[in-house]
């Protein structure tokens, strides 16, 4: 009888803690881990080369085009203008250019911090911001950054959140209306 | 400690409870948020640099120079080109709607042979060896192959009759419209010769008789932008404008003044304004002009009330104006763009003439060499050969193509038209929408879109100057469609037909050099504007107008059907996006409105919302009555372009085919077919 209310009091306890603590650590360890798929890009691309090596800069290839939209990835028609042939050492340009440029197809880049249809983002009305206040800083890496897919959602792990915008928004006096990004 | 059941649980309860200290509720039901946007029916925006391209549209019947505005090379938009002159950044309802056209529900797929009632597909190759191998037959055999064309401006016109003339036959056609009625009158009885035109940019007063500028005839979007060049909204104005006709249409709505005329008494209006004005002294030029002034005296202001429903007073005022203002054009027509006959049309040639202001605009030369001119094809009666084929007083024919044309849906006695077209051996519709004669046809051949093809314009009627303008493929063609004219090149080699050319990029290219025009100016989106005038020389024939102006009785009820550019033409059904601008007045529900003023309607005993019956030339439609005092009385308006047995499930079944009732009589004197004003009987369901 005794020993039955030890464990009634003492055990029930412990138990609760130890189911309390050990889904704590699982929710920030291990779940994190378990929703992302790693995934490398199509193309090992080094900034490296093409900022240190080549003096190119991001808008270089990341550019607005005369209409005030912005390129993003650069395209086939671009790269090409230099790799319409291997001119480079690294297994990963030669690949480039069989399987991509020789194809005429375009290369299916993983985009960081891509935005769903319903969002209207204008690169253009941020110009000012320097590319890392909001991107990955990668004019210096020579491995392009793993990939991070939300395994439900299907997004980038950096895709920005709608807080995020919105409290920067804040932070610059610019309206948080719904229509200012949901067009 | 041992884990005991009760320790589980609370071990469970401890999770659970933890979990919510962790992302994992929140971030879960975030990212199922964020998955419901991957659904895979959900729209998927396009990515890309945005561009509009220039080039001409030919969804409306004058055509707009237009910019086809596009994402990554997808077209999402239209916008008006104000680098051309032609229609100088405005652009119409129908041509507006352009890019959502490219993605129709109705467009053809790709070739098809008709098999039993239903169609299936067959490849070009297919479609091109079965042709050949029916004309071979049949080459030079007048008669035996014949034509139908809806594109009055195009070059692939030379193509296609240089064709038919290649295989021996004469038998090529225009679909009706006022261009092809001043064509009879002008280049055929008349005898002159290039393109009647109207130089409205010029004019401090524009009198239109019939002609509804600013809906329905010629260059809408040239003519509304000439009208407001000279009608600021702050400042003096520099143009007056006149509307003689039946309904106070969209032309009258802006107008300084409407005239209300019996649509069978135009011709008779326009006579007594020529009375009026040959004895204030003006005269004209034209060969027979003093029997025409006699003949003309026969519609003294009596005359003419009787005859048109205009009183002495206010046909005496527009003659005053006319006579007192320094560049006036009268512009004639009819408020369908078609049905007109030869003496209201050479009653307005007259008014212009006597007044300064006639016209000719030169024809631009040709680049298939063998093609029959241009003006003697226009001048040519359709509704007459139809009905004769009808009759069994001409030849069917054994393969009878139509070109960028409905004639089953838009040929006034429309069922009876389409009954002749099915006695053809074999039907060729080369059309980009299923409309109602494709559904007929034994062949249909998808012709691109305006935006996909190469094409062009050469003077399109109306215009006050000799204009021509390039059409070029902006976009990639969304069907199994290819080139009407690139078809015909290669049937022609099949045959053995020589036209001189392989492509036809080659022959408009031709045509741009034969005009002394830049090609990549036209490319780029600019018109070629000449100022040459073409010789003003013609006879007026007194004997045949004296017989068709003898024709006019100017009693009874009569019908004038209406076009709205809105609500679509013969050629293109209503675009969806264009479906909510249609009035209550003009179609609720699935029942078209027939608009007349009360007394009419008092007189056929029928009230507001009546169900009647509306019956001539041997064929009836249901309608509800709207009364409107803006019809004048004893005539009904109704609107054009509603009726559909084919096209769309948002235009099918909508509304009655206004076309099946008006009925076609011979004008005498002319024999040309005509149907303006056409007598109506109309009785309450």
């Amino acid at each position: 009888m005794e020993e039955k209310k030890t464990t009634k009091c003492g055990g029930g306890f412990l138990a609760f803690v130890l189911g309390f603590l050990l889904s704590v650590v699982a929710g920030w360890v291990v779940f994190p881990s378990l929703l992302y798929s790693e995934l490398d890009q199509p193309i090992q691309f080094s900034h490296k080369i093409h900022t240190e090596d080549q003096g190119l800069t991001c808008d270089s290839c990341h550019f607005f085009r005369e209409d005030g939209s912005y390129q993003g990835m650069p395209t086939n028609e671009q790269c090409s203008g230099c790799h319409s042939d291997v001119i480079g050492q690294t297994p990963d340009e030669a690949k480039y250019v069989q399987e991509y440029v020789q194809k005429n197809k375009e290369v299916p880049w993983r985009t960081y911090q891509y935005q769903p249809d319903n969002v209207l983002f204008s690169h253009k009305a941020h110009e000012p911001f320097e590319c890392t206040e909001c991107h990955l800083d990668v004019a210096k890496a020579d491995k392009a950054p793993k990939y991070y897919e939300n395994k439900l959602s299907g997004y980038s792990r950096d895709t920005m959140k709608m807080w995020q915008c919105e409290r920067c928004h804040a932070e610059n006096g610019v309206s948080n209306a719904c229509h200012v990004c949901h067009k | 400690m041992g884990l005991d059941r009760r320790a589980f649980i609370k071990f469970v309860v401890g999770g659970a409870a933890g979990t919510l200290f962790t992302p994992i509720p929140w971030k879960l039901a975030d990212d199922a948020s964020i998955w419901s946007q991957n659904w895979s029916w959900i729209p998927r925006l396009k990515y890309g640099a945005l561009t509009a391209d220039a080039t001409y549209s030919k969804l409306c019947p004058a055509g707009c120079a237009v910019k086809v505005k596009k994402v990554a090379g997808i077209a999402y938009g239209v916008e008006g080109n104000s680098a051309n002159e032609l229609s100088k950044g405005g652009v119409c309802p129908l041509c507006a709607t352009g890019s959502q056209m490219l993605r129709s529900p109705s467009r053809v797929a790709g070739p098809m042979k008709k098999d039993g009632d239903k169609f299936k597909p067959i490849s070009w190759d297919e479609a091109e060896a079965l042709l050949a191998e029916k004309l071979k037959g049949l080459k030079g055999q007048d008669g035996k192959v014949a034509a139908i064309s809806g594109d009055l401006s195009g070059t692939a016109n030379e193509v296609l009759s240089g064709f038919l003339a290649g295989l021996g036959s004469k038998s090529y056609f225009y679909m009706p419209a006022d261009q092809t009625a001043m064509a009879k009158t002008w280049n055929g009885v008349m005898g002159g010769s290039g393109q009647i035109g109207y130089d409205l940019e010029e004019a401090d007063l524009i009198l239109c008789i019939g002609a509804d500028i600013m809906d329905a005839f010629g260059p809408v979007v040239r003519n509304q932008k000439a009208f407001a060049a000279k009608r600021p909204m702050e400042g003096d104005k520099a143009l007056t404008l006149v509307y003689a006709g039946p309904v106070r249409n969209r032309t009258a709505a802006v107008a300084d003044k409407w005239v209300a005329v019996r649509p069978d008494g135009a011709a008779a209006f326009a006579m007594g304004l020529v009375n009026l004005l040959a004895k204030s002294g003006k005269s004209a030029s034209l060969g027979g002009f003093s029997e025409f002034a006699d003949l003309a005296a026969k519609f003294g202001p009596e005359a003419v009330e009787k005859l048109a429903g205009v009183n002495a007073e206010a046909l005496k005022d527009v003659a005053k104006a006319l006579f007192t203002a320094k560049n006036p054009v009268v512009v004639v027509g009819t408020e369908p763009g078609q049905g007109a006959g030869v003496a209201l049309n050479a009653a307005g040639v007259a008014l212009n003439a006597m007044l300064g202001s006639l016209t000719v605009l030169p024809e631009f030369p040709k680049a298939v060499a063998s093609a029959p001119d241009r003006a003697g094809l226009l001048a040519k009666d359709l509704v007459g050969w139809l009905n004769a084929v009808d009759a069994g007083k001409a030849p069917a024919p054994e393969v009878l193509f139509v070109y960028e044309a409905n004639p089953a849906y838009a040929l006034p006695q429309a069922a009876n038209m389409a009954k002749a077209l099915r006695k053809a051996g074999t039907l060729v519709a080369f059309s980009t929408f299923m409309d109602e004669t494709a559904a007929l046809a034994d062949l249909v051949l998808p012709a691109p879109h305006p935006f996909e093809r190469l094409d062009d314009a050469q003077n399109p009627y109306g215009l006050g100057k000799a204009t021509y303008a390039l059409a070029t493929a902006v976009v990639a063609p969304e069907k199994d469609c290819k080139g009407t004219p690139d078809f015909i090149l290669g049937l022609s080699g099949k045959l053995g037909v020589d036209l001189g050319f392989g492509a036809f990029e080659d022959v408009l290219k031709a045509k741009v050099s034969a005009i002394g025009a830049d090609w990549d100016a036209l490319a780029g989106g600019a018109a070629y504007v000449s100022d040459k005038k073409g010789s003003a020389q013609a006879s007026l024939d007194a004997g045949a107008l004296s017989k068709a102006l003898a024709g006019i009785k100017g009693e009874g009820l009569v019908l004038v059907a209406q076009a709205h550019l809105n609500i679509g033409t013969g050629k293109l059904a209503t675009p969806p996006h264009n479906l909510p601008t249609i009035r209550d007045t003009e179609l609720y529900g699935k029942d078209v409105f027939v608009q007349m003023c009360s007394a009419t309607a008092k007189s056929l005993g029928v009230s507001e919302g009546s169900k009647v019956k509306l019956a001539a030339g041997g064929a009836d439609i249901s309608a509800r009555v709207s009364l409107y005092e803006g019809v004048m009385p004893g005539v009904v308006a109704a609107p054009l372009g509603l009726g559909r047995t084919a096209w769309d499930p948002y235009t099918k079944g909508k509304g009655d085919n206004v076309s099946k009732i008006l009925a076609v009589s011979a004008e005498p004197g002319t024999g040309f077919s005509v149907w303006a004003g056409s007598a109506v009987s109309v009785a309450k369901m």
